[in-house]
């Protein structure tokens, strides 16, 4: 087996150092009962490493992908130009094979770049601080409530309906097993109503939850929820699922967040079918002592020169155990490291024209929409729910827009299940061209 | 040639450690320079919206930018900082840092895989949703618990949504008093961290004195409030829980359920499965055991195998396969619902099938078999020089203490800093926590008899040193790398955690 180092005799020697004849020895304390025969597991036959590649490439090929289709897609996952370099780097073994950072000495790289990371995460957020990541932005949700019920010290959280549905399930489940209620707010339309969102704050609310830009890709003033948080004393949460979108549009640290959490995923991450992706946690630095997930924080070694450390370990898991603030351990470093690489490419010049394109293109699509077709209204970054007259209308398009390459957009339905089946949630972003948007539009023509 | 060249006694390749090029590199920020032309990007050009433009950002975010070559020796520099798998031996006990094979890397970069949607119709991800099916399957196969959900985005995540699931299904038995987990005091913090998250409560269990499960202490804790026993076998000692069976029986006898932490399957893998024990629900590390690069922190991967007891509560969406036709389901009925927005880390279980792949039906228990017999070469030649709490073989890891050379002022963190400058990353320390000054050592099974030999000749040096009195060395260590010991206490005190404007 090519990733096995020894030869028989190199087991037999070091079995005969021990004084034993066979292997079998090493596992008696096993009861004979629960071994099994070797090699009799009911899986596939050892394929070669040519033969990996081939069953893959087999599998791979019956996917249609973004190197052969054009995706209107997002919801929560976007596909944002990756450059070479963000791969290249994430690919270098010291980066990929390394371990959690526990010994410093020797993890100065991944340290510095976490490091690098969070502050580039605060300033493109607007927010004091960033931890080093959580698994993705629905859990990233989950845990700022949970945050915000200590920070608080009250257990009750109102979250508005035009959050991911998706964010809002896995923190309501979150939720379902401590004590405190947790209020979903019905929006009444594709937007936020954030009237209605202040008028389910009450005294005893620990914190209340927005999307910006929202589920639909509504982009709209805070000031009004901030007010409300201020006069309750409660904890503002602001969630987003595309980060890019804060080069163009004010950060939720300028809304004033006290807690800002998202995915981090158009930010030099593939798509990858789910995942990996990267969860985003940032927030105020009073409430530092708060948050869950690993820091890296600026330190001296013994000679007085600059370092970095993994820091305030003692809200991790690892040393607090059932009082740690999460029981998160292993999170997505790499994602990181690949994140701060394409925001070192990108700076602000190269942040503002993704935004700026992605942008762009849904204002172009939205405004040649043939009168079939109709888009919400208002400011949006780059989504937009788009209806038709009927399921048969959409599925029509749905399907002509497939078999010329295109992805027109996600069945509203399949995110948020209470949903009409006549709508699509529409996404853009610079890997969008004009004439893409030229072969959509006529595509809705058998939308008719 | 002269006689000295060809000097068999040279040390200089013994330890690999040196000094070679090694680059300071500062902060992204500090390198001071108006930002170049950034990348060119492709997308349609125009005026964004003037409702649009009413939000727009005032100030700039002020992200650096450096241009391409600059940024790829910024990166560069940093990861010559870091050791991985790749770099040298990095026996991290309760890690399982594997090689992780370079066609993993390459497979799941494929454009079919990497660059797909998970909101794409199924009828145009079929492949990949083959392949997550298939490592779902083997995965309910090794571990013998046959109902498996890839959703849970690392080992803590999967003792979340395992625990889930025992709090549904006891619910579901009319047993809702039922809160407690037991734990023992030698578990993971994230064991009672996630018995807290899923609103349980916790009691710990104290080790027997061999460091295994005391039977009469679980006893005596086992009543009409207990929801389960959440166990690692082996254990976190490295020792495999000989009373399996009972423990198992004794539990369940007492209406609670077994919640195996399958962090350490690598020492069982291909050999045994926990399912036939009795454990009803296992999570497993698919980025110890299945050799998915650990990425200096992650991403990994926690999907949770249940027996038939479990099934119905089990996460949504889940893969499914009818005819020759995959989808997801989710339909919930006794569903714990959905702990994660994706369906998982697709990417992570690519490489997990590609290795899983590599060995087979054939050689999987291989794994087992070399990592176990690695660990127990590493304590056979070191047994007699540092103190070893609990007698007997060990699986795949072995646990030392540094109660000998306590006696000459080492501690183990002394132990593992000496370490790194004769080449090696340490060993994890200070874990498991029920011996003092614990040093767990797990090779895994992609280490040469070679590189064992070098550790533990590095091991024996170092308590040779003890030995003599010979310890300045030790207390300083490490000098070798471009830093030396950081100052933990100071970045705790005042966080400094971004670099200021
Ligand atoms: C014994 C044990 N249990 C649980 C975990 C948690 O797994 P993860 O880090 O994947 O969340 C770990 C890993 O650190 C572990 O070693």
């Amino acid at each position: 087996m090519r990733f096995l180092p020894h030869t028989d005799s190199d087991r037999t020697a070091m079995l005969e150092t021990m004084g034993l004849s066979h292997i079998d020895a090493l596992f008696a304390d096993i009861p004979d009962e629960f071994h099994l025969q070797r090699g009799q597991l009911d899986m596939a036959e050892a394929l070669s490493e040519a033969g990996i590649v081939r069953k893959f490439t087999k599998a791979s090929e019956k996917n249609r992908n973004a190197t052969n289709t054009r995706y209107f897609l997002g919801g929560g996952t976007y596909n944002h130009f990756v450059p070479a370099v963000v791969d290249y780097v994430v690919s270098r073994g010291e980066f990929l094979t390394a371990y959690t950072p526990y010994q410093p000495e020797i993890s100065q790289g991944t340290l510095q770049a976490l490091f690098e990371f969070q502050t580039m995460i605060s300033r493109l957020t607007g927010m004091d601080v960033s931890n080093a990541s959580m698994y993705e932005a629905g859990t990233a949700t989950a845990e700022a409530a949970l945050m915000a019920r200590r920070v608080s010290r009250k257990k009750r959280v109102v979250i508005a309906g035009s959050v991911n549905p998706r964010y809002r399930s896995v923190t309501t489940n979150y939720l379902s097993r401590l004590d405190g209620e947790c209020v979903e707010v019905d929006m009444g339309c594709f937007g936020t109503d954030l009237d209605r969102v202040i008028d389910a704050i009450d005294g005893q609310t620990a914190c209340v939850i927005v999307q910006y830009p929202d589920f639909y890709g509504s982009v709209y003033d805070l000031a009004p929820l901030r007010e409300a948080c201020d006069a309750n004393r409660c904890l503002m949460v602001v969630a987003f699922s595309d980060v890019s979108a804060f080069a163009l549009i004010e950060s939720p640290g300028a809304m004033g967040a006290d807690i800002a959490v998202g995915s981090g995923q158009s930010l030099g991450i593939p798509m990858a079918f789910g995942g990996p992706h990267l969860g985003l946690f940032t927030c105020k630095q009073k409430y530092l002592r708060q948050m869950p997930g690993r820091v890296c924080g600026l330190t001296k070694d013994a000679d007085g020169k600059r370092g970095f450390v993994l820091t305030l370990s003692t809200r991790e898991q690892h040393i607090r155990r059932e009082k740690a603030t999460s029981n998160i351990c292993t999170n997505q470093g790499l994602m990181c490291t690949a994140a701060a690489t394409y925001m070192t490419l990108m700076g602000d010049a190269g942040l503002a024209t993704v935004a700026r394109h992605s942008a762009v293109a849904l204002q172009s699509l939205v405004s040649q929409l043939p009168a079939h077709v109709t888009a919400i209204d208002g400011a949006h970054y780059n989504e937009t729910i788009l209806s038709f007259d009927d399921h048969v209308a959409r599925q029509r398009f749905l399907g002509a827009a497939q078999a010329n390459d295109i992805f027109a957009g996600i069945p509203l339905e399949q995110l948020d299940s209470s949903a009409e089946n006549r709508h699509l949630l529409v996404t853009t972003t610079e890997m969008i061209e004009e004439a893409d948007i030229n072969d959509y539009l006529v595509a809705l023509e058998v939308a008719k | 040639m002269s006689e000295s060249v060809l000097n068999s006694n040279d040390r200089t390749f013994k330890y690999s450690a040196t000094n070679g090029i090694q680059h300071e590199e500062p902060l992204l920020f500090e390198h001071a320079h108006e930002a170049p032309e950034s990348i060119h990007l492709p997308g349609v050009e125009g005026d964004i919206p003037d409702a649009l433009a009413v939000f727009s950002r005032k100030i700039p975010a002020n992200i650096p930018g450096l241009s391409e070559p600059e940024t790829v020796r910024h990166f560069v520099r940093l990861s010559q900082w870091n050791h991985g798998i790749e770099t040298g031996f990095y026996p991290l006990g309760s890690c399982t840092m594997k090689y992780n094979p370079r066609v993993n890397e390459t497979v799941a970069r494929l454009p079919g895989l990497a660059h797909i949607h998970p909101d794409q119709p199924e009828d145009t991800v079929q492949g990949a949703l083959e392949l997550l099916y298939e490592v779902q399957e083997w995965l309910g196969e090794i571990s013998g618990l046959p109902h498996v959900t890839l959703q849970p985005a690392a080992g803590a995540h999967g003792e979340l949504a395992g625990l889930m699931m025992i709090r549904a299904c006891l619910d579901a038995r009319g047993e809702a008093e039922r809160r407690t987990v037991l734990v023992p005091d030698s578990a993971h913090g994230t064991n009672p961290a996630s018995a807290a998250l899923c609103g349980m409560h916790t009691v710990e269990l104290k080790s027997g004195a061999d460091g295994r499960i005391d039977l009469d202490v679980l006893k005596a804790n086992l009543n009409d409030g207990t929801a389960a026993l959440m166990m690692t076998n082996p254990n976190t000692a490295g020792a495999f829980e000989t009373d399996i069976k009972e423990i198992c029986q004794l539990v369940h006898d007492a209406g609670g359920l077994v919640y195996g932490d399958g962090a350490n399957l690598n020492a069982l893998v291909g050999l045994a499965r926990p399912g036939d024990m009795g454990i009803d629900c296992l999570h497993i590390n698919v980025h110890k055991t299945f050799a998915t690069p650990h990425g200096g922190g992650g991403p990994g991967a926690g999907p949770v195998a249940v027996n038939d007891t479990l099934a119905a509560f089990l996460p949504v969406p889940r893969i499914v396969k009818e005819s020759d036709n995959y989808r997801l389901d989710s339909t919930s009925d006794a569903s714990i619902g959905s702990i994660l927005s994706t369906i998982g880390q697709s990417g992570v279980y690519m490489r997990a099938n590609a290795y899983i792949s590599a060995f087979g039906r054939q050689s999987l228990h291989k794994i087992a078999e070399d990592a176990v017999l690695n660990a127990n070469y590493i304590l056979h030649r070191l047994k007699d020089v540092y103190h070893v709490p609990f007698e007997g073989v060990c699986k795949h890891e072995c646990l030392l203490t540094d109660e000998i050379q306590n006696k000459h002022g080492v501690k183990t963190l002394d132990i593992a800093k000496r370490l790194i400058d004769l080449g090696f990353h340490p060993m994890t320390v200070y874990f498991p926590l029920i011996v003092h000054g614990a040093m767990l050592i797990e090779p895994t099974e992609t280490e040469s008899r070679e590189t064992l030999d070098s550790f533990c000749d590095a091991m024996l040096e170092i308590a040779a040193q003890c030995e003599a009195g010979n310890t300045d060395a030790l207390h300083e260590a490490p000098v070798k790398p471009f830093r030396r010991r950081l100052d933990e206490t100071q970045a705790a005190r005042k966080p400094v955690l971004v670099w200021p404007q």
